[in-house]
């Protein structure tokens, strides 16, 4: 190993969730000569790609036999409120029934119909029933798959590794800085190529978010510092049904199987918003009628909040335990709720970042071998707003395009030289935070602030005074971030060390997103103003650029590709 | 809710550990285990002594990252959870709770409560995958697959890898962990032709990495937060005695018929 880690690797790859297990695993596949690495903070098999329940979108028609590719590009494009770049959903869509017959053959055991097809069941804003699933475990099974194969084919696994940064000298990078986590030693790891995996950034709505401690978009701010620009951060996608108190999630199959949202009178309320697809409407539209619902005062009280019900006990004792048993597993132990004889308690939840790196439809960014792929990146396929089932198959599709562009172009450059000192800077700037003097703030206080500006300001309903409110907390958190103390001064799994990396990381992408969503004067899939309700095609049909020029924040733009569906007004 | 808490404590993987005191008070009976330990942490670093290390990410009981053996059981008193889905609820007020890592050969202690559980990776890596037609993406239909055999192997797929079965067991065996993984397999079509040589594989990696037998206690489906099946285990142990047979007849070394 000592000797292996001396030589330059081919690619890095950072994050082994899905997309970046299937970028390892294409990479190797591709050319096998290559020296690939998989760099992950936590060990693959635990990535938060394991929580994604309800499935991936493909266009198989083995449930609805008209289903067909081209309606799923348009229902993803409509859904994405027509911010999507249109060929890179073509791709999305397109690569959609390789990916799940190729995942069929490593032995990923998807669900079955009675013809011993593929299941597939109804998801949020698709006109036909096309996810395909495994019980509600999808992400967990897929995620053990990849991994296996990543194993088998020899992949390096540094498991239990923190990125750090990027070494870039002029333009060109060099490799990445990272911390062992089990002895605290920083190291150069010099590469030709790196790609970014790292998944989202909505864990700094920390308690009202569905995500995993770990969601801290760790790769979209060291991308971020190293000079290369974000995109479309201020669409963050609030998931209608998290669990009251945790805002852990209750998959949107719960409701594709039938379940009911109902207020305090015994509405299901969604008739006045939603009247044809009812509780099946898009995430961003469910989500707004339910915080709409518990504004005006049809919401149910408690002391960790207001609440709604979601009903699922005319499904049936049967088809709960056999088609969600997570969820029943989930609501009884999180909320003492049987789902069997009583309704969830639900609320909005922060849970997909739908912005992240900017990339082409390749996963490649502005800076020469640096390669991004999944919930990270933001090609875009998701625009304003992604689909249910739409998340694993953009980590799957383009996890797997990363990995083989990385693979066929990784010897065009030549592997960087990472400094001593570089290093050696880096080991100093955390041994900083450990110092007593001028260093009192605890890390605990900071993150939970910050979670509560962000969704009381920057939330799923916004307007102009809140965001400002919103900017000047960041700044503040920022300011006192400066002054945060590490108290445990020990090498070997510092985790608070590591609580205080993933919250720099958060405050820095924090700023791009509530900035993002001060500049956009428009209401555009998951991102309303109040004070500018409507869309606003003329001025803000474009993607928002948010980059570190000398320091400080500066926004930018860029064209949306259009295709074959000219924009339309949204409506279900 | 008040408690104290025994817990192991263990600067790195070298040094000696033991088992230290605390007291906790003012717990919400709501609380999770975990949210139990932030507010010791907190404690200690207001104390200025360091904080307890343990194993989390999710916090919703799938990715398989949290251990801890509760009292004498791992993931704690109640059936079918892990670590994470623990509440305090599940104590009484004022209970002396102990806490330690895993405990087996095959899982070194790293600091504190955290151990290192990469030995499960290699008895996959030896073995544990589908090799067949995976060297590119097939354009024909899918394999058909019998839907009582899909629902098999997502049972057995359900396991989350944490342990608990190893940690569980007197022997500090995997057989649960091989069985999940074997059957799995073994039960699709993709996956069955190479059953034979993938669980001789297997089992011979879980035994030089030291892991123990099995001496058919059940204590590890007891503890699964998962509910994998025994039967896992009985299903790895056909296929392995079979496929040994097999091997054993075909390899020119040991004569045979």
């Amino acid at each position: 190993m000592r000797f292996e880690r001396m030589k330059p690797f081919d690619i890095i790859i950072v994050g082994g969730g899905g997309g970046g297990l299937y970028a390892a695993m294409e990479a190797m596949k591709t050319n096998p000569s290559l020296k690939i690495a998989v760099l992950s903070k936590v060990y693959p098999n635990r990535s938060h790609t394991s929580a994604a329940q309800g499935g991936a979108n493909a266009a198989l028609a083995n449930k609805a036999k008209d289903d067909s590719v081209e309606m799923h590009i348009f229902d993803t494009i409509k859904g994405s409120d027509y911010l999507a770049d249109q060929d890179a959903v073509d791709i999305l869509c397109s690569e959609a029934p390789k990916i799940i017959r190729e995942l069929d053959n490593m032995g990923t055991p998807w669900s079955r119909l009675d013809d011993k097809t593929i299941a597939q069941r109804p998801f949020g804003g698709a006109g036909r029933p096309r996810c395909c699933y495994c019980a509600d475990k999808t992400g967990h099974t897929i995620l053990q798959t990849l991994y296996e194969q990543c194993l088998k084919k020899g992949v390096v696994f540094f498991n239990e590794y923190f990125a750090l940064n990027l070494s870039v000298s002029g333009s060109r990078m060099k490799g990445l800085i990272a911390m062992d986590m089990k002895t605290g030693k920083i190291e150069g790891l010099s590469a030709r190529t790196v790609i970014f995996a790292t998944g989202g950034y909505a864990k700094m709505y920390w308690n009202r978010s569905s995500n995993a401690a770990g969601n801290s978009g760790d790769g979209q701010a060291i991308a971020y510092r190293a000079g290369i620009p974000l995109k479309d951060m201020e669409f963050v996608q609030f998931h209608p049904t998290g669990l009251r108190k945790s805002g852990l999630l209750v998959t949107e199959g719960a409701r594709g199987e039938g379940g009911y949202l109902v207020n305090s009178l015994g509405e299901r309320f969604m008739a006045r918003y939603a009247p044809e697809k009812m509780e099946l409407g898009p995430r961003d539209l469910v989500s707004r009628s339910v915080e709409t619902e518990i504004l005006e005062g049809r919401g149910f009280e408690s002391p960790a909040g207001k609440y709604m019900h979601l009903d699922l006990t005319h499904l049936g004792a049967d088809l709960i335990k056999s088609r969600l048993p997570q969820i029943r597993e989930m609501s009884m132990y999180f909320e003492g709720v049987d789902p069997i004889e009583e309704p969830i308690p639900i609320r909005p939840t922060a849970h997909y970042s739908m912005g992240g790196i900017d990339t082409d439809n390749f996963g490649r960014t502005v800076m020469e071998g640096v390669y991004a792929a999944g919930e990270c990146a933001c090609v875009s396929v998701h625009g304003a707003n992604r689909l249910g089932g739409n998340s694993l198959l953009d980590i799957l599709v383009f996890g797997r395009i990363a990995g083989h562009a990385a693979a066929e172009e990784a010897r065009n450059f030549e592997p960087g030289n990472i400094s001593e000192e570089e290093v050696r800077e880096s080991a100093e700037e955390i041994r900083n935070y450990m110092k007593p003097a001028g260093h009192f703030e605890r890390y605990g206080a900071l993150r939970e602030e910050l979670g509560q500006t962000l969704a009381n300001n920057v939330g799923i309903y916004r307007e102009a005074s809140l965001l400002q409110k919103g900017m000047s907390d960041i700044e503040e958190l920022r300011e006192r971030f400066k002054k945060v103390r590490v108290f445990d001064t020990s090498d070997v799994f510092n985790t608070n060390l590591l609580q205080v990396l993933e919250l720099r990381n958060m405050l820095d992408l924090s700023e791009t997103v509530a900035a993002g969503a001060y500049a956009r004067e428009e209401s555009r899939g998951s991102h309303t103003r109040t004070d500018f309700p409507n869309r606003d095609d003329e001025k803000w049909h474009k993607h928002t650029l948010a980059a570190l020029e000398g320091g400080k924040l500066a926004l930018g733009e860029k064209p949306v590709t259009m295709g074959r569906y000219e924009l339309q007004e949204r409506t279900y | 809710m008040n408690f104290t808490l025994r817990i192991w404590r263990q600067k790195n993987a070298e040094a000696k550990g033991g088992m230290v005191s605390y007291s906790v008070s003012g717990v919400s009976a709501d609380s999770s285990f975990f949210e139990m330990l932030d507010i010791l942490n907190q404690q200690l670093v207001d104390e200025g002594a360091e904080p307890v290390c343990f194993d989390h990410d999710c916090r919703e009981g799938i990715c398989g990252t949290c251990s801890l053996y509760i009292n004498g059981r791992p993931h704690g008193p109640v059936k079918g959870v892990t670590t994470c889905q623990l509440h305090m609820r599940s104590f009484a007020d004022g209970e002396t709770i102990s806490i330690e890592p895993w405990r087996a050969k095959a899982f070194p202690i790293v600091r504190d409560l955290i151990v290192d559980r990469s030995a499960l990776d290699r008895i996959n890596q030896a073995g544990g995958y589908v090799s067949v037609n995976s060297g590119g993406v097939p354009d024909a239909n899918s394999i058909p697959v019998r839907k009582a055999d899909s629902d098999a192997a997502f049972d057995a797929a359900a396991c989350i890898g944490c342990g608990a079965c190893v940690a569980a067991c007197a022997n500090a065996a995997a057989m649960l962990f091989v069985g999940a993984k074997v059957s799995h397999l073994a039960l699709l079509p993709q996956g069955k032709v190479e059953a034979r040589e993938r669980v001789l594989k297997m089992v011979e990696c879980m035994d030089d990495l030291g892991f123990g037998g099995c001496s058919n206690t059940y204590a590890c489906e007891a503890e699964c937060p998962k509910g994998i099946s025994v039967a896992n285990i009985a299903m790895m142990n056909r296929e392995f005695l079979s496929s040994a047979i097999r091997k054993e007849k075909s390899s020119p070394f040991t004569g045979g018929f």
